[in-house]
């Protein structure tokens, strides 16, 4: 926990609420404690203060979370957004990137808030079925270690994971920036002759490297009927890209695993909260993301900054109570539009407003060397 | 549109060509002047209907279309195409007789168009037409008026050249139609640069291939001091910016002040958000899309947190997206989102200035320069030598002469073929003055010129 008595106070109400069992989405406790987190952040946080002085936005006439400046996450590549000394920095976890992208670095002083928030989200959207504590599935990971990628917050996160949820000898499958496919189709042919369920997890490009690899062997595995893929991020640069539908089906065809039970994580490495798909909670409901109560979505209207209407492709803000060292109000790169009490992503169609022969705007910098 | 009836477009053009090259080059000259200057006026038909039509195909604003076109086309007369046509291919009264050079268009031409911006589909089209080779355009999908707009204006100036063009519709991810468009003999490409290689894997000799790839412009000034030409220079470059709300090649995506002095662009950064500002007032911005608000609103939270770090950066914004003005403090590469987003860059001097345009080197269109005085023609060398292909004063970035020569190659010639023909009868065979062996030359000369 952190040395400052406030945030302290803040962290263990946070951790209180994360702890709880039944999971409530109280929207007063959550006000209270987000307006209560931001005057902290405010007061503790220069830059951040200054961020919202420059809009004219202060403890003082943020009223309501909604109304919480929020900072682009891409600004986690040139600023260092915290609210604790720096020398009080536990962990660093930087974002990922090609090797010529600038990454993003999240500065903590405590990893304690950040796991606790994780299980219980990870539990109830992949396994509702599990009621016990004790309860363990066999799983595999498709990412690198934390030992392997120690500054990688999804390598921590899936680590945390396999250590509360896995069955003994539940481990990740990627050495040395490698998947170890024959390792894996020897796991998923065992499992689906035992018929026991195995719970894939990892990057979505490292199931396309799965696939591709499954395609060039011509291999095909029924996997049992309660396996299910948890898959998340993109695929820029590090496998052919496609669409997600396409992947799904692709992995249904594969490994005979159906969208169904195919759910998308959404987050990163700036929130220490995590988004997933409903699939497997609500199968009879549309596909939206759904996340934990200390944790809220806002989509808005990047034209007016206020809230969209619903339906409305806006731009993806979250509000999350578990970065209580950093900022918790953060504006993401992704658009996305409200879908019943969640929200769906919505990628960034290529060339949509490109109107003129001008290169498009994420085709090129302005700059140069200084 | 199918592939087979691109294909039986083809051969239409093939048949309709062969009409087209008997006429003198001469003729051809003064039809498509006449288009051309039917364009120029405001009062023409074609040129009314595009006005009233091309906002809702391409959601530019109708004032803004009005101000582009007359900018743009008001120096785009008959008499420039002729005078076009002298410099690239030689004497017109020449290419029609019996000279040492002789010019033939490609028996069939297909134009890919790319964008919305209307100007440059008007020259895409009349070019081929000007060397004598029929054309079929295929429309970019974001702007399917023009290039019919154009076809009408060509066949109600004159019928039998109406003939020598066709459109051709469809999607662009369509591959048996493309397959079918690129059949013919000559290929002008227009996008991105992906679009581009694409059509370049595909299109082998004989077949010849004109392609731009999408290009960007940037604007280079030392700030004048004074309020008043501050001012002017200010409102100069805000047309640059919001004309054609900064999607073309020609479209400034940055302004560099040079000045070892950073309060002076900071202060010319005011004065163009000044002149952004009444520029949506005289012209306002055309709808975007929300992946472009967020785009824009994500740059502006971004400066505004670098401004929070303490570092000298300024923003002027209106309340919605319709501009956006950054004054930075440093030349690190940053997004462009365009739609009237500019970021003003301060330069300590030229060398620091060609430093930061370099990068851009391989797209670079245009540069538009001010201030620099006595410095200003070896500015403009360098920055012929990054790759701009234009360095023209502020203000007139969005009316090229008819001849500028995008990305670095000439308008007409790319689309012609030259033969050099060396030998006369009397000079084909020296050795000998007999009446037989020169008109065995003259005949074999004679079968060489001619394309049919």
């Amino acid at each position: 926990m952190s040395a400052d008595p406030r945030r302290a106070e803040i962290d263990r109400r946070v951790l209180e609420w994360v702890c709880e069992s039944r999971w409530s989405y109280n929207e007063k406790r959550f006000e209270e404690l987000a307006l209560e987190l931001f005057a902290f952040q405010f007061e503790h946080c220069e830059i951040y203060r200054r961020f919202c002085e420059g809009r004219s936005q202060t403890p003082e006439n943020v009223k309501t979370w909604m109304q919480i400046p929020a900072v682009p996450t891409s600004a986690f590549k040139e600023v260092e957004l915290r609210c604790f000394p720096a020398e009080y920095t536990a962990h660093c976890f930087h974002t990922s990137g090609t090797s010529t992208d600038v990454r993003g670095t999240l500065y903590l002083d405590t990893l304690k808030l950040y796991e606790a928030s994780l299980l219980p989200t990870f539990r109830r959207f992949m396994f509702p079925e599990l009621l016990l504590p004790e309860d363990r599935v066999a799983m595999r990971v498709f990412a690198p270690s934390q030992i392997e990628q120690p500054d990688s917050s999804l390598s921590h996160m899936f680590g945390v994971v396999l250590d509360a949820l896995g069955e003994p000898g539940s481990d990740f499958d990627i050495e040395n920036g490698k998947l170890l496919f024959d390792r894996v189709l020897t796991l998923l042919v065992e499992s689906a002759a035992s018929e026991v369920p195995l719970t894939l997890c990892g990057t979505a490009f490292a199931f396309v490297h799965l696939i591709d690899h499954m395609n060039e062997r011509g291999v095909l595995i029924g996997m049992p009927s309660a396996s299910r893929i948890m898959e998340t991020g993109g695929f820029k640069g590090r496998s052919r890209e496609i669409p997600r539908t396409e992947l799904y089906a692709e992995l249904k065809r594969v490994l005979g695993i159906p969208a169904e039970r195919i759910v998308n994580q959404y987050g990163m490495t700036e929130l220490g909260s995590q988004f997933y798909d409903s699939v497997i909670r609500a199968p009879s409901e549309p596909r939206r993301k759904l996340g934990p109560p200390w944790a809220r979505v806002v989509i808005v209207d990047p034209e007016t900054g206020h809230q969209a209407a619903t339906g409305h492709v806006g731009s993806i803000v979250v509000v999350d109570l578990v970065n209580t060292g950093s900022v918790l109000a953060m504006r993401t790169g992704d658009l996305g539009r409200t879908v019943l009490d969640g929200f769906e992503v919505i990628g960034r169609e290529p060339g949509a407003d490109a109107r003129g022969c001008s290169i498009g705007a994420d085709e090129i910098l302005i700059g140069g060397s200084p | 549109m199918t592939p087979d009836e691109i294909a039986e477009h083809l051969a239409h053009l093939r048949d309709a060509g062969e009409q087209l090259k008997r006429r003198p080059i001469g003729e051809v000259l003064d039809l498509l002047g006449a288009v051309l200057d039917g364009w120029r006026d405001p009062n023409s038909g074609w040129r009314r209907d595009l006005e009233d039509q091309l906002p809702s195909a391409t959601g530019f604003t109708a004032p803004l279309v009005r101000e582009g076109l007359r900018r743009a086309l008001d120096d785009w007369t008959g008499d420039a195409l002729r005078e076009l046509a002298i410099r690239e291919l030689g004497p017109i009264d020449a290419l029609d007789s019996a000279s040492r050079r002789r010019i033939s268009g490609f028996d069939t031409t297909a134009v890919l168009l790319a964008g919305s911006i209307p100007m440059p589909s008007l020259l895409a089209l009349i070019a081929p037409l000007a060397v004598r080779s029929p054309v079929i355009a295929k429309p970019a999908s974001r702007d399917p008026l023009t290039p019919r707009l154009v076809a009408r204006s060509i066949a109600e100036t004159d019928a039998e050249l109406g003939r020598c063009i066709r459109i051709a519709s469809f999607a662009a991810d369509d591959e048996d139609c493309t397959r079918a468009l690129l059949e013919a003999d000559c290929i002008c490409a227009t996008g991105s640069d992906a679009t581009i290689a694409s059509v370049q894997s595909r299109v082998k000799p004989p077949r010849r291939l004109v392609a731009d790839g999408h290009r960007l412009s940037v604007a280079a000034i030392v700030p004048p001091e004074g309020a008043d030409r501050r001012i002017d220079l200010a409102g100069r470059l805000a047309a640059d910016i919001a004309l054609w709300d900064q999607l073309g090649c020609l479209s400034p995506i940055a302004v560099f002040a040079v000045d070892p002095e950073p309060s002076h662009a900071a202060a010319f950064g005011e004065a163009l958000a000044v002149a952004l500002a009444n520029a949506e007032k005289d012209w306002p911005r055309g709808s975007i899309g929300a992946s472009t608000a967020h785009a824009i609103a994500q740059q502006r939270a971004e400066a505004e947190l670098r401004r929070a770090t303490g570092r000298t950066v300024a923003i002027h914004a209106s309340d919605s997206t319709a501009w956006t003005v950054i004054v930075e403090d440093g030349p690190e590469p940053r997004p462009a989102p365009l739609h009237r987003f500019i970021r003003v860059v301060p330069v300590a001097d030229p060398e620091h200035l060609l430093n930061a345009i370099e990068p851009l080197g391989a797209h670079l269109a245009a540069v538009a320069i001010e201030g620099f005085g006595e410095g200003t023609a070896e500015l403009a060398h360098a920055l012929a030598n990054l790759g701009a292909s234009r360095v023209c004063a502020p203000g007139s970035l969005q009316s090229p002469p008819l001849d500028w020569r995008h990305g670095g190659r000439e308008v007409l010639a790319p689309l012609a073929r030259f033969t050099d023909i060396e030998v006369t009868a009397q000079e084909a065979d020296p050795r000998s003055g007999s009446a037989d062996a020169a008109s065995e030359s003259a005949g074999f000369a004679s079968r060489e010129a001619d394309p049919r």
